[in-house]
C-alpha cells in the first residue's frame, strides 16, 4: 500500500529535514500514526497526497512514486479527511459532498447519487439537506469523514477523526472507521495522538517523533512483545547473582524496590517458575503488562529511536 | 440516533467527470445563486438596460415617424449616434458593476480561505493554477455576462426597428465585445487579487473597493502633482471606460492606446501574481 525508503522531506533548501530517514513498508489495512505535536506525521501525509516532494530517497503510495507528475491523478484514489474543520459552512452536507465528489473526478449526476448513498453510510442520511453550521461536531465529523469516501478510494488518511467527540461519538467514528476498512476494502492511515482509538482499530502501528519513526510494526506483534513483559516480585530479595541470573528470562528493564519489570524471551510464564525454583527465590508476584500499551509509547517517544518494535 | 446505511454501493466511474477548474466556477454559481445578491443588482440593470432600449426606440421614431420631423433637427444634434453613443452601451452599468464585482468577488477566494477549504481542494486533484482559472474565471465571466445584453440587445433592437441606418452600428458588438472582454478580466483579476487578501468575504467587499478607489486616489494624486496625464492608467474605473472608447473609435478618449494597454496588463498581472501567491499550497496545507 504504502513504502518508502530513506525519505527526507524539507520545506526549504536551508531548512532541517521536517522528516529525516524514513524507511518503511506498510500493508494494506488500518495503520495508526502516532505521535506528538510536531513530530511529522502532517508533513508525512502531505508527501504521501503528493503535495510535497521528497528532498532524498523516494517512495510508492498505492504503486505511484512519491513526487512523480502523475500525482495529482493519484488524488483521487486517496480519500483525506482534514484534522481542521474544513467544511463549506453556506452549503448543505449534501451539497458539499457531491462537490468534492465532482472535484475527485465523478460526473455531475454520478456525485450527487453518490452523495445520497455516501451520507447514509455514514449515518447523515435524514439531516442532508440542512445547513452543516448547524450541525453538532459529531455530525460535522461524518461530514468530513463522507466526503473523504464519496470517491470511493482506495486509500483514506484519517486525520484526527474523534477531535472533539464524546466517548459514544468516538465509538460511533471507529466503528465506521473499521467498516471503512472491513466492509469497503478501503486501507486506512489513521493520524492520532489517542493511542486508545489506534489501539482499537488500527493493524499496525508508527510512531514519529522529530521526523523519525520511533517505532512501526504490526499491533498483534506489538502485542504478542507485550505480552512478554512481567513484574516479579520475590519473598526475599535477590542477591547480586541471583539479579545477574534474571538476564536467564530475559531482558530486565527496570528493577526497583525489589519489582523486577522483565520481557521473557519466551511468552511461557512457566519458565519463570522453574527459574525461580533452580535459584531457590519464592516467586510471589507475576503479573502480566499487556494492558500498557502507552508505555511502548512512552518509550518510543523518549527513548533512543527504535526502528522496528516488532 | 444516526441510521447506518448496511454498506455502500460500488464505486462509481473516475473518469468521466468534468475539469476541476469548471467544477469550482459551478459551485461558486450556486452559491452566487443561493445568496439572492442577484435580486437587487438584477433589478438595477434591469432598469438600466430598460432605459438604454427606451432611448434606441425613441431614437428611431425621431429618425423615422413624420410626427416628429420638427424635432429631427434638435434629436440629431442633441442625440448623436456617433462612436460616443457606441461606447457608452456599456456606461452606466460598467460603474454599478463595480460594485457586483465587489460584492461576489471580494468573497470568492476569502470565503474559502474563512472557511479553510482550499488546503482540502489541493488534497483532492485540483492543482493551483485550476483553482486560480476558477477564481479569476468566475470573476470575469460575470461581469462580461452582466454586460453582454447591454450590447446585443440595443444592436438586435436598433437592427430590428431600423436595420443597418439604426442608432447602433452593426459593428458595435465586434467593437465592444473584445472592450467587454478586457474589462472583465481587468474587474476579474481585481476581484480575486483583492479578495485573497482577506480573510473574511465582508473583508473581500472592502479589500476590492478600497484597491479600486485607492489606485484611483494614487492616480489622480500623480496625475494633479506632476502633470503627466498617462498616470490615470493606473485608475481601474478610468481604464473601464477607455477600453469601449478605444475600441469605438472615440475622437478624444479618456486614454490613449499605449496608456490603457499597458495600464491594464500592470493591474492583471499585479493581482493575479498576487491571487496565486496568497492561495498557493502552504506549510499549513493539512
Amino acid at each position: 500500500m504504502i513504502a518508502f525508503e530513506n525519505l527526507d522531506v524539507r520545506y526549504g533548501v536551508a531548512s532541517p529535514p521536517a522528516l529525516r530517514g524514513l524507511t518503511l513498508s506498510l500493508d494494506q489495512g488500518i495503520v495508526g500514526l502516532l505521535g506528538p505535536n510536531g513530530a511529522g506525521k502532517s508533513t508525512l501525509l502531505k508527501t504521501l497526497l503528493g503535495l510535497l516532494r521528497p528532498s532524498a530517497g523516494g517512495g510508492t503510495v498505492l504503486g505511484v512514486p512519491l513526487g512523480a507528475p502523475e500525482a495529482a491523478k493519484l488524488r483521487s484514489r486517496i480519500g483525506y479527511m482534514p484534522e481542521y474543520d474544513a467544511l463549506i459552512e453556506d452549503a448543505s452536507a449534501y451539497e458539499q459532498v457531491a462537490f468534492w465528489g465532482e472535484l475527485s473526478g465523478l460526473a455531475p449526476e454520478a456525485a450527487r447519487d453518490r452523495a445520497h448513498e455516501v451520507l447514509y453510510f455514514v449515518g447523515l442520511d435524514e439531516s442532508r439537506y440542512r445547513s452543516v453550521s448547524g450541525y453538532s461536531t459529531g455530525m460535522r465529523q461524518r461530514v468530513k469523514l463522507a466526503q473523504a469516501l464519496v470517491h470511493s478510494p482506495e486509500l483514506v488518511f484519517l486525520d484526527e477523526p474523534t477531535n472533539g467527540l464524546d466517548p459514544d461519538g468516538r465509538r460511533r467514528m471507529l466503528d465506521l472507521v473499521l467498516r471503512v476498512h472491513g466492509e469497503l476494502g478501503t486501507g486506512v492511515v489513521l493520524a492520532s495522538h489517542l493511542l486508545g482509538d489506534v489501539e482499537r482499530v488500527a493493524d499496525q502501528l508508527v510512531i514519529l517523533d522529530k521526523g523519525e519513526i520511533r517505532a512501526a510494526g504490526s499491533m498483534a506483534g506489538l502485542r504478542r512483545a507485550l505480552a512478554k513483559r512481567v513484574e516479579l516480585r520475590f519473598l526475599e530479595t535477590l542477591d547480586a547473582a541471583q539479579e545477574a541470573a534474571l538476564a536467564e528470562l530475559g531482558s530486565v528493564l527496570e528493577a526497583r524496590g525489589g519489582l523486577y519489570d522483565v520481557e521473557l524471551a519466551e511468552a511461557e510464564p512457566a519458565a519463570v517458575f522453574r527459574w525461580a525454583q533452580a535459584q531457590g527465590a519464592t516467586l510471589i508476584q507475576l503479573t502480566p503488562r499487556h494492558d500498557r500499551l502507552d508505555e511502548v509509547l512512552l518509550r518510543a517517544l523518549h527513548g533512543a529511536p527504535a526502528g522496528s518494535e516488532a | 440516533m444516526p441510521i447506518y446505511a448496511p454498506t455502500l454501493p460500488p464505486a462509481p466511474d473516475l473518469t468521466r467527470g468534468q475539469p476541476p477548474a469548471l467544477v469550482l466556477m459551478r459551485f461558486d454559481l450556486a452559491r452566487l445563486w443561493r445568496q439572492k445578491i442577484g435580486r437587487f443588482f438584477g433589478f438595477a440593470f434591469l432598469v438600466t438596460l430598460l432605459v438604454k432600449l427606451s432611448i434606441i426606440y425613441v431614437k428611431y421614431l425621431l429618425g423615422s415617424n413624420p410626427a416628429f420631423r420638427p424635432m429631427q433637427d434638435f434629436a440629431r444634434a442633441v442625440l448623436a449616434q456617433g462612436p460616443d453613443f457606441q461606447a457608452g452601451l456599456l456606461n452606466p452599468a460598467t460603474t454599478l458593476l463595480w460594485f457586483l464585482v465587489a460584492l461576489v468577488g471580494g468573497g470568492l477566494v476569502a470565503r474559502d480561505t474563512l472557511y479553510r477549504v482550499r488546503p482540502l481542494m489541493y488534497a483532492h486533484p485540483v492543482r493551483p493554477r485550476d483553482y486560480l482559472l476558477a477564481k479569476v474565471g468566475f470573476a470575469s465571466a460575470l461581469p462580461f455576462a452582466v454586460l453582454l445584453p447591454f450590447v446585443l440587445l440595443p444592436w438586435a433592437l436598433s437592427l430590428m426597428v431600423a436595420g443597418l441606418q439604426g442608432p447602433v452600428w452593426p459593428t458595435t458588438p465586434l467593437r465592444l465585445l473584445p472592450a467587454m472582454a478586457l474589462i472583465s478580466l481587468l474587474m476579474g483579476t481585481l476581484a480575486a487579487g483583492a479578495s485573497a487578501l482577506a480573510a473574511t468575504p465582508r473583508a473581500g467587499v472592502g479589500w476590492v473597493l478600497g484597491l479600486v478607489l485607492g489606485t484611483s486616489t494614487v492616480a489622480s494624486l500623480v496625475h494633479g502633482l506632476a502633470g503627466i496625464g498617462s498616470a490615470e492608467a493606473l485608475n481601474p474605473v478610468v481604464l473601464v471606460q477607455a477600453w469601449p472608447a478605444l475600441f469605438a473609435g472615440v475622437a478624444q478618449p479618456l486614454l490613449g492606446w499605449v496608456p490603457t494597454i499597458l495600464g491594464t496588463a500592470f493591474h492583471v498581472v499585479l493581482w493575479t501574481s498576487l491571487a496565486a501567491r496568497r492561495t498557493r499550497p502552504s506549510e499549513a496545507v493539512i
